[in-house]
């Protein structure tokens, strides 16, 4: 009798509780849900307008997709072509200033917050500063340097053609203006490393550099996926610098975001599919090293 | 192998207001070569910037270090074949525990591979760890994270170990365990050990000598025995001891027949040699240790017998620590007296009892300075007289 009431009295509590538990579930799904569409409806609009010719651009709404004789992939096939060029001068300018702002952001942090000397707050404040420099205020003394000063296409015009000098310069530029911010986010990282292993590895016999190579370094290697990440998203989709250093689309050196800010503009309209399968190459590779560092990311972005 | 001298050693510390802080002031201590030293005070003392400064972390405001005659002041910590264990224990958590202790050997030798591997085995053998060799850190328990890094210490072979509380992160029966492993281990090296500790009970158990150290200064240097028995002043006398020493303020006054020492609530009359040892008009503070207390039942009678009323009792089980308050009057709330008792007697919390504080036992101290002024009877107190 006892056993009945008492089984029978939790068999209703479960029930309220699982009634509520699946409420709040389905609440967390819903929302989950709409923010899924929310994100991804402009970029299935972004991708079924890439694939629409002409005709079907008009007749269509924008997020419909393309009836088959409205389909086409002329749009992407014109866009690779004319960013190809673009493609391949931002990855050989990003790829080497994100590893350039990794390694050295990482060198300044060990040294500004590892390594004991005087003054190395104020150095650290002059780095804290950097962040804060609004690209827009430097664009045109960072012009007249490259072109008044530092030369580079006369300088080592023997080694490297114009539009290599030119990606150089890109490749510097980018570099400066990312150490600071990659100098605060492995500082905040080593802040957290036990000061006490630093010193043991000191006592074990090992230098300024033999500690930053076989203690810092490898256990900064999720922050390296962070920054990694970060930086190469922020130089490849950056407008700016490239505007001002390189100038021209029809430059050998033109990177893809300033091709693509031409691309598809005529006299007689936009060609909105044409925009849309350049703006999607384009975002292609960030995507790509996401996926590659997304293990360590995670991993980094807990620290 | 030689002897380690700190010679008048002091740091400064500046703040960045320009405040001056002094952490260790003047400390002079001779370690002799094979000698187990524990450094021994309250938290804020100083000891642990004694090591860092021995170890090579913390400059040294003045005063030399000298290793045999080599003054090793500007030596940089890599160069001077030094050991350290830390409380954290500060393993490298992305290397394989073989790895934590071939680094120093790799680091700071010329020694060939294989080498370093029949060593750091050979050690890991010995500590009981072999069997973990290639595990990371992060896979051990506290325990074995701590004999890894007694490992990696001891595989460099130095010439000076020092650590740093390295037993304060343990459970209280491990670190019993890890007391005595330790002591036998340091035997068996023979190599000087100097180990920081706030735990009196690490101190006494297993220090050969034990520096005391309060506010930056050197308090006393000697084995935990004479620490024990003869303290060198008040501090040390209440620092060392578990419950610790009871202290009465008194005053000296001279009655013709003997010396009396006047407190609150009692005289205490004192032999002529005692009072010899005083000087005149002064205001010495008596000191007994618990243990040498003894109580009975019934009403004084003799001459250094005090009434009391027993406030709380604490059973440990062998033994009764008794709170005590002088006087038979249970409402007059003074300092309590703290004894120690056999575990086997039995006493009522708030009876009336007599307390017997026997002259060869006391210690006094001067009531300003904190010297000690006299010194326990070893002689009269047991027949087994401990060897200082």
């Amino acid at each position: 009798m006892t056993d009945e009431t008492v089984s029978a009295g939790r068999t209703v509590a479960d029930e309220r509780l699982s009634d509520r538990f699946d409420l709040t579930r389905v609440g967390l799904y819903a929302a989950l849900v709409g923010l899924t569409i929310f994100y991804l409806i402009p970029v299935q609009s972004g991708f079924v307008t890439s694939i629409k010719t002409s005709e079907a651009l008009i007749n269509t709404q924008p997020f419909a997709p393309p009836g088959p004789d409205g389909a086409t992939v002329e749009k992407w096939a014109f866009a690779f072509d004319a960013l190809s060029r673009g493609l391949v001068n931002s990855l050989v300018f990003t790829v080497p200033a994100t590893i350039l702002c990794a390694v050295l952001g990482s060198m300044a942090a060990y040294g500004l917050t590892l390594v004991d000397w005087r003054g190395q707050v104020a150095v650290f404040v002059l780095f804290i500063a950097g962040i804060f420099i609004p690209y827009q205020s430097v664009v045109i003394p960072l012009t007249q340097f490259w072109s008044q000063y530092a030369m580079l296409d006369h300088r080592l015009g023997l080694v490297l053609s114009s539009h290599q000098a030119t990606l150089l310069e890109l490749i510097i530029t980018h570099t400066a203006y990312g150490i600071p911010i990659c100098t605060m986010l492995f500082r905040s990282q080593y802040k957290t490393m036990s000061w006490e292993m630093i010193e043991a590895a000191r006592l074990d016999g090992a230098s300024v550099s033999r500690i930053y190579r076989r203690i810092v370094l490898p256990l900064s290697i999720p922050m390296f996926a962070v920054v990694f990440i970060f930086q190469f998203t922020q130089i490849w989709n950056e407008f700016l610098f490239s505007l001002t250093l390189i100038g021209s689309v029809n430059d050998p050196a033109a990177s893809t975001t300033l091709i693509l800010s031409g691309l598809g503009e005529a006299l007689e309209g936009v060609d909105y599919p044409l925009r849309m399968a350049g703006a999607l190459i384009t975002a292609l590779p960030t995507l790509i090293v996401y996926l590659l560092f997304a293990d360590k990311f995670a991993e980094g972005v807990r620290v | 192998m030689a002897q380690t001298t700190l010679d008048n050693i002091t740091k400064v510390f500046t703040e960045d207001d320009g405040n001056e802080i002094v952490a260790v002031d003047g400390v002079s201590i001779d370690i002799d070569d094979g000698e187990f030293l524990v450094l021994v005070g309250p938290s804020g003392c100083g000891k642990s910037t004694t090591l860092r400064m021995i170890a090579g972390l913390e400059s040294i405001s003045s005063g030399d270090i000298r290793l045999g005659d080599r003054v090793i002041n500007d030596v940089p910590a890599k160069n001077r074949d030094i050991a350290m264990v830390f409380q954290s224990y500060a393993l490298y958590p992305h290397m394989t525990v073989r790895e934590n202790m071939s680094f120093g050997l790799e680091e700071s030798t010329d020694m060939a591979d294989d080498e370093i591997a029949r060593r750091v085995e050979e050690t890991a053998e010995m500590m009981g760890i072999a069997d973990l060799l290639d595990r990371k850190p992060g896979e051990l328990s506290g325990g074995q994270q701590q004999r890894v890094a007694l490992g990696r210490a001891i595989v460099r072979d130095p010439s000076v170990f020092l650590m740093d509380e390295p037993l304060s992160n343990l459970d209280a029966k491990l670190r019993a365990e890890m007391r005595t492993e330790l002591q036998r281990l340091q035997e068996e090296l023979d190599t000087t050990t100097v180990y920081v500790t706030h735990d009196q009970t690490e101190a006494m158990t297993m220090g050969d000598r034990v520096a005391i150290l309060d506010d930056g200064r050197l308090q006393q240097v000697g084995t935990p025995l004479e620490c024990y028995h003869r303290p060198a002043n008040r501090f040390v006398a209440g620092f060392v001891g578990e419950p610790s020493m009871n202290f009465v303020e008194t005053t000296l006054r001279d009655e013709p027949g003997g010396a009396v020492l006047e407190a609150d609530s009692f005289d205490y009359p004192i032999a002529d040699e005692i009072a010899a040892e005083l000087p005149e008009s002064s205001n010495p503070v008596l000191g007994i240790r618990p243990e040498d207390i003894e109580i009975s039942e019934g009403a004084p009678s003799g001459e250094h017998e005090i009434a009391a009323t027993i406030d709380v009792i604490e059973p440990m089980g062998d033994e009764n620590i008794v709170y005590l308050q002088f006087g038979d009057d249970s409402s007059v709330r003074g300092k309590s007296i703290i004894a120690t008792i056999d575990g086997m007697r039995r006493f009522e919390s708030g009876q009336t009892v007599t307390v017997h504080v026997p002259e060869s036992a006391i210690h006094l101290f001067d009531g300003a300075s904190g010297e000690a002024l006299h010194n326990r009877r070893l002689d009269a107190a047991d027949s087994q007289v401990p060897r200082l």
